[in-house]
């Protein structure tokens, strides 16, 4: 094979034009953050000199001169220059220093100190979530017009209606405020206790998800057992379904084969598309919570203007949507046979 | 296009199913719907009944009922279906859940009116074979099903090579009802119900679904209920002919006299529905309004305000049903003194 037809086949692979595409989106879309954060009014220079002054009393020459010493962050360079110089570190694979959340520290240690607590709250609390939606979905439309449906139909518009932080605040409230248990709910574990694998320091974790884990499944499942309903009522009245009741398929199968399977195949879609924010955390609910995840990182981060923090929490949300989109394709295809990755 | 074929002659007349009273009902919020009112019917061993009728007269979900399959919100209100099975008298809808899911398809199979939604997109056709059988015979080794699975579709005209790696939508919506009607044969049924099973091919398709259904009526000699508005299909291969509306039987009797000696003016204005064999611009004379609304069904015969014939006792009562011969009935209070004539065709 010649170097051209090598050329022509690699590029006209479905694989490699798919990810050229993902790759060519996440360029794209962390060019605009870098000069939409770049954008919003003041900046970490004037916000850490406004704190120093307000929280010390020091003059503005003195917080100016501080703030110029501890940030290595040069902010009167032109965009283009700064632009390019976030480009090229990134291609070493250096995502610059904290300016102003902990200056000085390499952002890459600041988000791995994050990310592994927003994956672990927020993928459990995720997928019990889908959990619980296609089942109660599932048995609904089984029952659909019974008291059954009618109750977790009802629940389900309700809660999915009111947004997650005010249900967190409702718990932290309600619960939290009334019962005592304020105390786990603040942050990821109790303060004092130092990380580990021992039991102790598990169950406390635990204890900790609990009210966030509880606000996001509440403010999320109802939406997954809707369109659960909805899907599995219309596979049901498919004339596939009768055909295996004529068949004389045991009840077990055709809920799992028939009518499972198909029902579920759109919400797939949904759920990659819902992996992919894993990484980016919920950032409303650990805010309540105090929790401490990537979407608390985030927040921080946007009010101290910590440009560098941003870049890399959006980067990673960035890729992870893009990689995760692309998977949903993938998986798609090998769970729905009319859905042939091609051309 | 109408023509007759010489029928094989009933020596035995030994019913298979028994029919008796059948109420089926739909509750929508218009209310109570009777898709089907009071049918009382007899299906004799070995024989190819035709049930004949417009949209919505019933017959559809009296085919759904012979396998006590009606979907929600139908249920059966009333009335038995007894199967007359190797010696034992079975009614369907007596038997406790588990007992009825195995007496169906090994004893009752069906074709369904919709050859391109009837087969689970997301299985290939080996495995919707294959689960068909297992479901039946936990004992039965995959060697055997392939065995059986490839003489079916052989039977059918299929390259089973070819079809069993498939899923649906990799195939014709003619090889799909192909895979259909082999897949309802997998058990051995000894009553095979085909729910309009041409009805949604092209002709050419349907032509060649036809030829299957003979060859297998010959070969198999199973005892066959066509459910369908198609009357050609009917000429072609009915012993008898039920024609339902509203909801009930009309009239029955052998394939010559629904076709040549129709009672119920309702059957004479279907034979009139069909062109001739013999002239081609010879008018056709559509039926005059249309099918009654189910949810509010006129007083007295359901037909008459359509009837041509119909007089005052006609609104009032609701025809019974009367044998005029031993295998001819009729649902109608004029039958005795109109004399409706067919044309030869």
């Amino acid at each position: 094979m010649s170097l051209k037809n090598l050329l022509r086949a690699v590029l006209g692979n479905y694989l490699f034009k798919r990810a050229l595409r993902a790759f060519g989106i996440i360029v794209a879309a962390s060019t605009i953050t870098f000069f939409i954060i770049r954008l919003m009014p003041s900046n970490p220079i004037e916000i850490f000199i406004n704190q120093m002054m307000s929280a010390y009393g020091m003059s503005y020459e003195d917080a100016k001169a501080m703030a110029l010493a501890l940030f290595t962050i040069d902010l009167d360079k032109p965009l283009h220059e700064q632009y390019f110089e976030y480009v090229t570190n990134i291609i070493r694979g250096n995502l610059g220093t904290s300016i102003s959340i902990s200056p000085g520290t390499p952002v890459m240690n600041v988000v791995t100190a994050f990310l592994p607590w927003t994956l672990f709250s927020v993928s459990i609390s995720l997928f019990s979530s889908f959990l619980l939606g296609i089942t109660l979905g599932m048995i609904a439309a089984y029952r659909r017009g019974g008291i059954f449906d009618r109750v977790v139909s009802t629940v389900a518009a309700v809660t999915s209606a009111i947004p997650g932080y005010l249900l967190g605040i409702l718990i932290v409230v309600f619960i939290g405020v009334r019962f005592g248990l304020i105390n786990y709910m603040r942050g990821a574990y109790s303060a004092g206790l130092t990380p580990g694998f021992n039991l102790p320091f598990i169950v406390d974790v635990f204890l900790h998800l609990a009210a966030p884990f509880t606000t996001y499944v509440l403010s999320t499942w109802g939406g997954w057992m809707l369109s659960m309903k909805a899907n599995t009522v219309a596979v049901l009245g498919e004339d596939y379904v009768t055909v295996a009741r004529a068949k004389g398929l045991p009840e077990g199968r055709i809920r799992t084969q028939y009518v499972g399977r198909n029902a579920m195949l759109p919400l797939f879609t949904s759920l990659a598309i819902s992996l992919g924010f894993i990484f980016g955390g919920s950032t409303l609910i650990e805010n309540v919570f105090v929790y401490r995840g990537v979407g608390r990182l985030l927040w921080s981060s946007i009010n101290a203007r910590d440009y560098t923090v941003m870049q890399a929490v959006f980067l990673i949300i960035t890729i992870s949507v893009v990689v995760s989109n692309f998977l949903a394709d993938l998986i798609y295809s090998l769970i729905d046979p009319r859905v042939r990755v091609g051309g | 296009m109408i023509e007759l074929e010489t029928k094989g002659t009933l020596t035995v007349n030994e019913p298979v199913i028994s029919i008796d009273n059948l109420t089926v009902e739909y509750v929508s919020p218009r209310g109570v719907i009777k898709a089907v009112r009071g049918v009382s019917l007899k299906v004799y061993r070995g024989e190819t009944l035709f049930i004949v009728g417009e949209s919505g007269s019933g017959k559809s979900t009296l085919g759904l009922a012979m396998l006590n399959i009606v979907p929600r919100p139908g249920r059966i209100a009333g009335g038995s279906i007894t199967y007359h099975i190797d010696g034992r008298n079975v009614n369907i809808l007596d038997l406790p859940l588990e007992d009825q899911r195995a007496f169906r398809w090994k004893n009752v199979a069906m074709v369904f009116q919709s050859a391109l939604n009837s087969l689970n997109p997301v299985l290939r056709i080996w495995d919707q074979m294959y689960d068909t059988i297992e479901s039946h015979d936990k004992h039965i080794s995959r060697e055997e099903v392939y065995e059986k699975v490839r003489r079916l579709l052989y039977l059918v005209r299929l390259d089973p090579d070819r079809v069993l790696k498939a899923y649906p939508h990799q195939l014709s919506g003619g090889m799909r009802q192909r895979v259909m009607i082999a897949l309802a044969l997998l058990l051995d049924p000894k009553v095979l119900i085909l729910d309009e099973p041409t009805t949604a091919l092209d002709l050419l398709t349907q032509k060649s679904i036809m030829e299957v259904l003979k060859n297998i009526k010959k070969e198999l000699g199973l005892t066959m209920i066509f459910i369908t508005h198609d009357l050609s299909l009917a000429a072609e291969l009915a012993d008898r002919v039920a024609v339902m509306y509203a909801g009930k039987l009309v009239e029955l009797g052998d394939v010559y006299d629904i076709f040549y000696r129709p009672r119920h003016p309702y059957t004479f204005a279907l034979m009139k529905t069909v062109p001739k064999l013999t002239s081609i611009d010879e008018e056709l004379y559509p039926i005059p309004g249309s099918p009654p609304d189910m949810a509010n069904l006129p007083p007295g015969c359901k037909f008459h305000p359509r009837c041509p014939y119909a007089t005052r006792a006609c609104s009032d009562v609701e025809p019974s049903e009367e044998w005029l011969t031993p295998s001819h009935l009729v649902a109608c209070h004029r039958h005795r003194d109109l004399s409706l004539r067919v044309e030869a065709r």
